[in-house]
């Protein structure tokens, strides 16, 4: 299992935890001082990301769309931010 | 609303009482003060207990430990160091707007005031925090849900980041003094800037005129309904208190 904390610039902390599998996402939790509203899109976040692979272009659209298609609003993280941590923690730059 | 000193677990109970009461429209906007006996550690709703609290430091001390509803970092609540404020106001409130942020900055600006009136020149610095000097001297975090805006936030009247550092988590024993440090750098409090004994009743009602003068209203003394009081007795025993919800991240 991998883990990552990332300190976003004027912004919060995230922090992961993932299992990866021939470089998709197998299992991965986000935990952090962020704000994303409404609070309970968190787990259906990390959900959406299992089977992606380690790709931050793929992890961003992911996320974003999610967060875009519920009306959500992400505050002190962006979506690029959980896509840096997630690669940090699954223990590499990623690829592409 | 004073609700005086009462458990972290009632606490965050009470809190979301009084939003499902306002949003069945049982009761009006609410401000409430409020404070932790024993002292606890509430952490934001996205952070894990694991990684942030060092709960058996917690047990020793006899500090208790709750996730509260919102986002947002850890917070020591000394019983005697602060005092908490939540506010439940609907969604179509004046007031509110759909912008998260800049609700924030207009519900703070409430605090703001009520610091000017104690001779503290705060200000609102994003994303949730008002600072005095550059420094922190105020933390607010929001939610909404059924239609009401809950926003809660604490005052900080006296600091000792010493004692924060040995109830959280850190990376080893070398950071923590390098924590220590940055939060005596980057954090004031109430008795600190203003060189003087601020009691938590003068606090409180600088706060209170601070909500009245910044919003146009008048707060009225309260208490809360027996409703709200039976549902925080329930959702303290069926949720604050137990390990399902506390753990859960």
């Amino acid at each position: 299992m991998g883990k990552a904390v990332y300190k976003v610039e004027g912004g919060k902390m995230i922090r992961v935890q993932l299992t990866e599998r021939g470089g998709r996402i197998q299992e991965v939790k986000i935990t952090g001082d962020f704000f994303l509203h409404p609070e309970e899109l968190i787990e259906d976040l990390e959900e959406a990301l299992v089977g992606q692979p380690l790709r931050e272009s793929d992890l961003v659209d992911s996320i974003r769309r999610l967060v875009e298609e519920r009306g959500a609003t992400l505050l002190g993280a962006s979506p690029r931010d959980f896509a840096r941590c997630v690669l940090m923690a699954g223990g590499s730059g990623g690829v592409g | 609303m004073d609700t005086g000193v009462r458990d972290a677990f009632y606490n965050m109970a009470l809190d979301e009482a009084l939003v499902t009461a306002r949003a069945r429209g049982l009761v009006a906007n609410t401000v409430r003060f409020f404070r932790w006996g024993p002292s606890a550690v509430s952490i934001g709703y996205f952070q894990s207990m694991e990684e942030e609290v060092d709960t058996a430091a917690c047990d020793e001390r006899g500090v208790d430990y709750v996730r509260r509803v919102t986002g947002g970092g850890a917070v020591y609540h000394d019983t005697e160091g602060e005092l908490t404020y939540s506010l439940m106001i609907g969604e179509d409130h004046r007031l509110v707007s759909r912008d998260i942020q800049g609700t924030y900055r207009t519900l703070c600006s409430a605090l703001v005031h009520g610091l000017g009136l104690l001779g503290i020149p705060a200000e609102f610095k994003p994303i949730n925090d008002i600072v005095v000097g550059g420094r922190k001297i105020s933390g607010n975090a929001q939610t909404r849900r059924m239609g009401v805006v809950h926003q809660h936030g604490t005052v900080l009247r006296e600091v000792d980041p010493a004692l924060m550092f040995r109830l959280l988590r850190v990376p080893s024993e070398k950071v923590r003094d390098k924590l220590i440090q940055a939060v005596e750098e980057r954090v004031t409090s109430i008795n600190r800037y203003s060189a003087r004994e601020v009691s938590l009743e003068e606090l409180k009602a600088a706060l209170k005129q601070g909500f009245d003068e910044a919003f146009h209203v008048r707060l009225i003394p309260g208490e809360p309904t027996e409703f709200e009081k039976s549902l925080a007795a329930r959702l303290k025993a069926e949720k604050y208190a137990t390990g399902e919800w506390n753990l859960r991240r």
